[in-house]
Parts: C-alpha cells; structure tokens; sequence
C-alpha cells in the first residue's frame, strides 16, 4: 500500500512537473528575446527590496519583479482594481473589517541558490510576512503606515520587537491568518474599504522568507537579490546607472484581453487583443539625469520610452500635443494627469497667519485669492499643469469633474477684505496686524530653480496686496522636519496618490495627522468629524456628498489654497505597440510588445541601424 | 628619502584631523536630519527617532565624531543611508568608470599641452603664437556646460560620431565609445588653461644663460627644447598636474551626469541630494588622502627629473 502511495505520489510530482513545464515552455515561448524595450529614469533607483525602497524609480522595477496579490487594469479609467496573484477580489465580510484572499494556486518564485534547486510555490504566507515586515521596527520601513493600527495583534508584535529588539515572525497574530497554504484572512481593527488597494501596493509584494534571511543586511532588508514571481528578473544592475531585466522563464503569462469604451483605446486593443503576454524579452533602463541628455537619447533612437517632464515640454509639445516634426517621425504620446495635487498651505497653529479668528481666515483667503495659479502654469510648468478646483485630483475615485471652488483669482477683492478686516497699510506702504502691529509672511521652499520660481510668484501676489513676505529657504529634509513640528508658516507641498481613492487625499488635513502628513497642522473638528464617517464608508454617492461638504470647508477657513496637478507626457517610439500610460501603476511594460530589432538603434556609436 | 617620506606621512595626520572637523561640522551643520526624508512620506516621530537611533545621528556630537575617525582609521564607512550598500563598495565600483575618462584625459592633455607649449614658445610673438594664445583665451571664457551641451548636440546627436550617453560592461567598449565625447571635452577644457600655463613655464627657461650655451655649442633645436628646456620646466608642471588630478575624480560630476557615466563625481552630488552622509564623509576623505599623496608623489618626482632638488 505504502509503494502504491508513493507511486501516486510520485505521479501526482511528476504531473505537477509537467504542468510547470508547459507553462513555462509557453511563457518562454512568448517572451522574445530579441524583443528589447529601453525606458530612461531621470533618477537613480536605490534598491529591490519591497518593504525598504520608496522612491518611484525603485518601485517601477519591483512591479516587475515581484507580485501583489491585486493590481489594476492596465485600460480601465479611473483605475480599477483585478487580480494578481490572487484568485479573485477578496471577500469583504464584517462591515470591512474581514478580508479574505486566496492565492492561485501554481505561481512560482525564479529561481535562486535558496531554494536548492527546488521550485518555490508562491504561498498565503508569503503575503503574511510581506505585511509583517512593514512594521518590523529593525527594518525601519518608510511604509509601516500601510499596516500601522490597522491589522488586529500586529502593532503588539511590533511593540515586543522594540524591547526584545527582535521582531518574532513566528508570533501568532489574530489579524493575519494563514488558515490553508493558498488563503489569507486579514482582520482589521475598524472598517477600511481601501485594504484592497494597500493589497496592490508594491510594498505589499510578495517576498520569500528564506530569501530575505539569506540575502538581508544589517538592517533586514534585502536591496540587491530580488527574488520574486513577476514577469521578468533582474539580468544586470550596475548602480546609479544601467538596470537589465530580462523575461521570467517561468512566468505563468496572461492574454491580453483589456476593454474599454474609450474610442481612442480602440486602434491599441485592436493590435493588442489575443496576444500572449508579456512579449518583451529584455528590457533595458538607463539613468540619466539630464534633461537634454534624455531627449537627445530619445530622438536619437537610443531610447523608447521617456517620460517627458515639465522642463523639456516647450521642445516637444505644442501645447498639449506632439509638434509636427515628432509627428512625422511616428512617435506617439501618451498624456495622463497624474493623481497628485499641489497645494500651498498655511500654518494653521501660527500666530499671524492661523487660526479660526474671522480676520486670520480673511488673510488666508485673500491670500489665496491674490495668487496667479495660471501664471504658475504657463511660467513654471511650461503648461503641464491642470488648475484643480477639488482635492480629489481626475483619476482618483471620488473626483467630481464639475465641482467648481469658488476661490479664483481676485487681487482687488483681496484688498478689500484685508481692508475690511482691518489690515490697514501703514506708512511704509505694507499692512499691518488689525491690532497695528506690523507683520511678514514667511514663505518656505527648497534652493532648487522650482523653488525660486514660485518664491517669485509668491512674492508677486502677496506684493499686490501690500503683504510683506520673507522666503525661508532650507533644504528639503529641513523643510519636512519643521513642517512636522508645525514651525513653518506657509509653504507649496504636494502628495501624489499611493493608491487612486480619495481618501488617501483627504487624510491630509485631518486632525489626527498632524506631525505626519498634515503639514499645515489643521484641526479643524467639522472637517475631522466627516472624515471619520467617509473612512467607515466604500465608495458611493453617499460617501461622495461628505467630501462635497469637506471641500467647502477648506474653502472656508482656507487652511489651503488648492494648486495645480501636473501632467505626465510619455513619449513613445513607433516600434512600440499597445502603450498607454496607467495612473498608478509605474510600469506597463508587461503591457506591451516592440517591433523586431529591425531599424532599432544599439546604445553604440553613431545611433547606426542595426540589421535584421 | 626614506625618512623624508615618513616625515611627510606624519605630517599629513593633522591635516586629515582638519578635514574631518571641517566634514563632520559642515555636514551636521547645514546637511540636515535625513530620518525625516527616510521616513517615508507618513510616519510619526517614533519612527523618526528610531531612524535618527539606528543611524547613529540622535548621539552626541562627540560620539558621532568618534565614531567618524574610527571609520576613517580602519577604512570601514558602513553603508549608504539611502541603499544599504556598503560604501567600500560604491567607491570600488564607482573609482574604474571615473579613471576609465580621467586617466587617458590627464594624460593626452598633458602631451598635447606641452608640445603645444614647447612649439609656441619656440615661436614666441609670432603670428602662430598670437593666434593660439587668442584661441586659448576664448576657449578658457566658455563654460565646460557649453562645450558639453553643444558637443553632445552636435557630434552626437547631429553628426552620430559618438552614442549621445552610455555605459557598459565591457572596458574597451566604455573606452572607445562611451568615453571618446566625454574626453574630447575634457580636452577642449583642459587644454587652453594648461597651454598657456605651461608656455610661461617654457619662456621662463627658454631665456636663460644654459640654452644660449648649449646653443652656442650646436646642440640641436629639438635637443634644446625637448631635453634641456623641457626638464628644467618640467618641475612646475608636475606640480600644476598633480595638484589637479584628485579635483579631477570629482570636478569631471557634470561630464559623468551629462553622459551618464556611473563615476565618482556623479556619486558624490547623489550623496548630496540624498544627505547620504557615510558615502559624503568617505569620499571627502578619501579626496583629501588623493591630494596629500599626490603633493609627495609630486615632491619625489623632483628628484627624480632634477637631481639637484634636496628632500628635506
């Protein structure tokens, strides 16, 4: 009995095998080779690690690389969230409080060393400890918010590693449940709609424990050896300079087959549909931090991709679209606003410039009414910018396209209601306090060329109302740690999206964030009590109407003046098929397919065709 | 010589002493706290302090700079802040792309700069020599950005001669290809200055009383200039070149950003903009070690070309 056991079992390895094989075959299969794709950063990434790396460059090549358990479909607008590695949306039970995910059954990690020459099935666990690392006190993570009071028995552990100076990861913890290999139950310590899209957050990544014990460094963390399930697997890195990734030989591989309604997404699904994915055998990511440098790489075939930015536009773009001698080369551009707002706020705890005080709120509103936000458009952003009317930027959910802020640009009418509210002018020509007392603004920014433009600007407008303003100018880690101490009066700050939901803009001015990330120190109780009520709500027109009423509260005591969103031009060669810029996922190379090397310039000299 | 040589090493120890007060007072002084850029976008000051804690930086001033002189005594930098890698290793791998542009630029600068100057020289006050020093004074009023951003246009992008930015595995390759446009800046830049410094150094000599003689006695033009001439002169100029070859790992930031070449200088302005103060602190260091023995390496070179120099 015990031989015919072991022959079915033997069988049932060699199936397995087999069937591993086949998809491996058929991925391999499907990844070309030849098929190079060469994207450009303008920025050195750090590291591979998902728990430990925070920079966008990073976390663009570890969304190749590793997994999440959900991601969002690549043309669906605004992004929606699909599977990953996980079989379907989780289950959302208790009020979302209960999340329960199951893991599909058959996804490997690459190989490597550690696992002895064995494949390594991509397990429930592996997510578990992903979440666990987040808060591991040692690894000092720059996203243990993802995680922080939230997940029930977590943050205990996490306290017990900060005496014992050792994060037990074998500690049962009630919040994150393994209770088969392929589920993952996720208990929270009050409702949160918005789990599922920290379960398609890069640093949430699966990650193979074995791997992180061999590979890590003093710290925890492992930068170097990524060792994950996704499309493609690091080939070369040399720092600071070229990363190479080539097509995961075992990667299970998807069909392309994304919908959508837009018509200018048609000719795309067109050459796309049916394709097995990915195609791109090897991709290619030089950094390069000059501007001219970048866009002559570009032109010259070396790249074919690049984000254009905002300094290189006026080279490019006419207006908002290609000029024609781009045109006529075939490059194609793919043009998003991204999911961030730029925002200047006011020290809602200084002396001079915070407070409830009728004639505080008058000074930052007339503030705000005397600033030029298209001014700031046209000079600084080159036009890459979009005036916003709400602090849900376009492409996040709960953004409302036809609500209109009623602060506009109005220097006369700043001047009368500073005059209204007794900030009279003295004799050397600037306003003084209602109680005579004379005053400056001080305006913070950073002593690079962005900051002395709107320093500028600022100046400009606050002149046009008799205010006198300072600038204060400290570098950036200066800045963030004043600003967290509540000790800057006024500066420009921006937050893009680290998942597109309104409340990971609305979090900005609560209360309870000051010190973090409320960096004009607001508490302002109607504000705060209506948060509360949005968090414990998923989305809907309800919870939509609470926002409606949070909006017209900053209009009101104006803690902020609402700023621009920037846009985010890709500039696309034309051997590249079935681009489109997604507005939260950095990289959409898995997406794609290039022409054969045919007419496809070698990073040589002379940017010479190479032949077929 | 020997005890000449220990005398200067000893001598070098407060001066490294100085540099690192000035790096340890500067950095603290206006580097600012990199927890708060670390911790990430949201995080409260526990985990602020636990990254001021575990990076040393929430320790008195005092041991901080203890910790620093012990870093500098064993070699031993730690890792980077910002990517965990060990800074030994960012200097190792960093060093061979910076020498693969400096080496052969300091050393085609130096031939061309000094036969240029012998040839000048030799006709001084002619028209040849009035038309290069006026070439050279124009080509030291342009900025190397200019010469960087028109040569890359030009002969990159324009003309195709050269890949617009690059590097790769092989050296050859890095050589030839990536370095070629970098080193022929270098040139342009470095050749004007050096031209006419070393000229002055050349009509210095050319006047005195032993190059009438040998003249007199029929030793050869080319002997004269390239024997007599050049070892006289050659003392200033080995001291003009040496001093410059430390600046030169580090000065070269804008060719190695502009051509994306993964060298020192561009490391060092990362370092920077990160206040990633292990990689700031062990290059500064280190750069300062470069200049102190290249000034010795400079003071035995006398010797060696001029026998009557006396090492004191």
């Amino acid at each position: 009995m015990r031989r015919a056991f072991a022959f079915v079992g033997a069988l049932a390895r060699t199936g397995a095998i087999v069937a591993i094989a086949a998809t491996s075959t058929a991925a391999y299969a499907a990844a070309d080779p030849s098929k190079v794709l060469r994207h450009v950063f303008p920025a050195a990434e750090t590291g591979f690690d998902p728990a430990g790396v925070q920079d966008l460059y990073s976390a663009t090549i570890e969304q190749m690389l590793f997994e999440t358990l959900l991601t969002y479909d690549y043309l669906a607008r605004p992004a929606k969230l699909v599977p990953l590695t996980a079989e379907a949306l989780p289950e959302v039970t208790d009020n979302g409080k209960t999340y329960t995910v199951r893991v599909r059954k058959g996804i490997y990690f690459i190989d490597d060393p550690v696992f002895k020459g064995r494949k390594r099935e991509l397990t429930a666990a592996d997510y578990a400890y992903a979440l666990k690392r987040l808060i591991d006190p040692k690894l000092r993570s720059p996203w243990a918010w993802l995680v922080e009071d939230k997940i029930v028995g977590l943050d205990a552990v996490a306290e017990a590693a900060k005496k014992t100076g050792k994060f037990d990861y074998d500690a049962k913890v009630e919040g994150l449940e393994t209770p088969d290999r392929y589920t993952l139950r996720i208990r929270l310590k009050d409702t949160d709609y918005n789990l599922p899209y920290i379960l398609a957050h890069e640093p949430t990544s699966a990650v193979a424990r074995e791997v992180i014990d061999t590979y890590r460094d003093e710290s925890g963390r492992a930068m170097a050896n990524p060792v994950g399930t996704g499309p493609y697997r690091l080939k070369q890195w040399l720092r600071s300079s070229k990363i190479v990734l080539d097509a995961n030989p075992d990667y299970r591989g998807f069909t392309w087959d994304f919908k959508s309604d837009d018509p200018e997404d048609q000719p795309l699904i067109a050459q796309m549909k049916g394709k097995q994915m990915p195609l791109v055998g090897r991709i290619e990511v030089s950094i390069i931090e000059e501007d001219q440098a970048r866009l002559l790489a570009f032109q010259n075939g070396e790249l074919d991709l690049m984000d254009l930015g905002g300094p290189l536009a006026p080279n490019v773009l006419d207006g908002g679209k290609l000029k024609p001698e781009f045109v006529k080369k075939g490059v194609q551009l793919s043009r998003i606003v991204d999911p961030s707002t730029i925002y200047v706020y006011w020290n809602m705890q200084d002396p001079i410039v915070g407070g409830f005080e009728k004639e505080k709120i008058a000074l930052r509103r007339a503030m705000a009414m005397a600033y030029n936000v298209d001014d700031e458009i046209n000079v600084v952003r080159n036009g890459q910018a979009v005036a916003l009317e709400y602090p849900i930027p376009p492409g996040v959910v709960g953004h409302d396209p036809h609500y209109r802020s009623p602060v506009r640009y109005d220097p006369v009418l700043a001047n009368k209601l500073l005059d209204y509210f007794g900030y009279k002018k003295g004799a050397d020509g600037w306003r003084n306090l209602p109680d005579g007392k004379p005053f400056t603004i001080r305006y913070a920014s950073r002593p690079d060329s962005l900051g002395r433009q709107l320093d500028e600007l600022w100046k400009k407008a606050l002149d046009s109302i008799g205010v006198r303003m300072d600038v204060q100018k400290d570098k950036f880690p200066e800045l963030l740690k004043l600003e967290r101490q509540c000790k800057l009066m006024m500066r420009t700050a921006s937050w893009i999206a680290d998942y597109p939901d309104a409340d990971n803009f609305m979090q900005l001015l609560y209360g309870k964030n000051i010190g973090q990330n409320n960096n004009g120190c607001a508490k302002i109780p109607e504000y705060d009590k209506l948060y509360e009520q949005s968090i414990r709500m998923p989305d809907s027109p309800e919870r939509n109407r609470i926002y409606h009423d949070m909006a017209r509260i900053i209009e009101v005591y104006a803690p902020w003046r609402l700023d621009t969103a920037t846009y985010r031009n890709m500039l696309i060669q034309p051997r590249v098929q079935g681009y489109k810029k997604h507005p939260i996922l950095h990289a959409e190379w898995a997406y794609v397919d290039v022409a054969k090397p045919q007419g496809q310039v070698p990073s040589g000299p002379g940017g010479k065709a190479v032949p077929d | 010589m020997a005890a000449y040589i220990v005398r200067r090493l000893w001598q070098m120890l407060p001066t490294m002493l100085g540099v690192i007060l000035l790096v340890f007072f500067l950095f603290n002084w206006v580097g600012g706290d990199p927890a708060y850029v670390l911790a990430g976008k949201i995080s409260n000051q526990e985990q602020i302090d636990n990254i001021r804690r575990q990076l040393g930086v929430d320790q008195p001033y005092w041991v901080q700079l203890w910790i620093f002189i012990k870093q500098v005594v064993t070699a031993d930098f730690g890792a980077s802040w910002s990517t965990n890698e060990r800074v030994s290793n960012i200097l190792m791998t960093r060093l061979g792309p910076s020498l693969t542009v400096v080496v052969p630029l300091v050393i085609i600068a130096t031939i061309i700069s000094i036969g240029l100057a012998l040839a000048v020289a030799y006709v001084r006050g002619s028209l040849t020599d009035r038309a290069v020093m006026i070439v050279c004074t124009i080509g030291l009023s342009v900025s190397i950005l200019v010469y960087i951003i028109v040569f890359q246009y030009v002969f990159a992008y324009k003309l195709g001669w050269f890949p617009v930015q690059g590097w790769g595995d092989s050296f050859w390759e890095n050589l030839f290809v990536y370095s070629s446009l970098p080193i022929l800046i270098g040139l342009v830049v470095s050749i004007a200055p050096e031209l006419r410094l070393y000229r002055t150094f050349v009509l210095d000599e050319i006047n005195q009383d032993y190059v009438r003689t040998a003249r007199a006695k029929g030793v050869s033009e080319n002997r004269i200039m390239w024997i007599h001439v050049l070892r006289n002169a050659s003392i200033p100029i080995i001291t003009n070149l040496m001093a410059g070859i430390p600046g030169l790992l580090l000065g070269s930031f804008l060719i190695e950003r502009f051509f994306s070449i993964p060298g020192i200088g561009r490391e060092v302005i990362l370092a920077v903009e990160r206040s990633d103060f292990p990689v700031i602190k062990a290059i500064t260091v280190y750069v300062a070690f470069a200049t102190i023995a290249t000034n010795l390496l400079a003071d035995l070179t006398y010797k060696a070309v001029d026998p009557r120099v006396q090492l004191k």
